[in-house]
């Protein structure tokens, strides 16, 4: 058990600290809903309704989206664009998808190398794009989630203030989903745009997102 | 690397369950 915690311990630090959070969001989130509601003249809800009413999801799902877009991005803009001096970014001649020898595919597939990668024909191609399909994936089913759930939260809200619900394609053209929306991208691009600047100059001693102390600034990519 | 996929599992399932849950949550007009 301690083999597997020291092992694994980056991933499920993460994980406990998400559900921490997630359950911070869910108190300070209901005192917060409650607050509009008593000032409003309606009672309180109980924790157990809010984390099943879709203002919750709506929330939740809002911040999720934002941040599977942002690895997307990364993850497929970090091929073709370069960023001199950045830990994040590769050396301006690997600029690209790299050879097969540099990424260990087809003829060059060790033996202990993925087994769609040995497999050759649309699995390689499939498997080496494998990460950013998924985080785009991701993104594109959470943007999904957080649609439908801020429709519900929206039309919640309307019905309690004696308006006109809207329909679900009403919403998605609607300025709370823009909004809603919006408010995270923004911050997600200026966090990323910030981690490929700040590792030029900044040092982090011992941690993988940082070129070693002593690198000198101009020395692009993760090894300085 | 047993323990490995355990978690890489379990991070999908946790992600999957929460995107099904909220949708489900914004259906029903909750």
């Amino acid at each position: 058990m301690r083999r597997f915690l020291f092992r694994n311990g980056l991933s499920l630090s993460f994980g406990a600290l998400f559900v921490a959070t997630l359950v911070g969001q869910a108190f300070a989130g209901v005192a917060d809903f409650n607050d509009n509601r008593v000032a409003n003249g309606l009672d309180p809800i109980s924790l157990g309704r809010f984390v099943t009413s879709s203002n919750f999801g709506a929330d939740v799902m809002e911040n999720w989206q934002s941040e599977y877009l942002q690895f997307f991005l990364y993850i497929f803009a970090t091929v073709w664009l370069i960023q001199l001096g950045s830990s994040e970014s590769k050396e301006a001649h690997k600029r690209g998808t790299e050879s097969d020898e540099e990424q260990k595919v087809g003829k060059y597939a060790q033996a202990d190398s993925p087994a769609w990668v040995k497999a050759g024909g649309w699995r390689t191609t499939l498997y080496s794009r494998s990460l950013g399909f998924v985080m785009l994936a991701l993104f594109l089913l959470t943007w999904t989630a957080s649609a439908v759930a801020g429709w519900g939260a929206f039309n919640n809200e309307q019905l309690m203030s004696h308006e006109d619900p809207v329909t679900f394609v009403g919403y998605l053209v609607h300025a709370d989903f823009w909004n809603r929306t919006l408010q995270n991208w923004q911050s997600e691009m200026l966090a990323v745009g910030s981690m490929a600047i700040f590792s030029v100059y900044l040092r982090q001693r011992g941690s993988p997102e940082s070129k070693p102390v002593g690198t000198p600034h101009k020395d692009t990519g993760q090894t300085g | 690397m047993k323990g490995v996929r355990a978690v890489y599992v379990l991070y999908l399932v946790m992600i999957l369950f929460g995107i099904g849950y909220c949708t489900a949550l914004g259906l029903l007009g909750r």
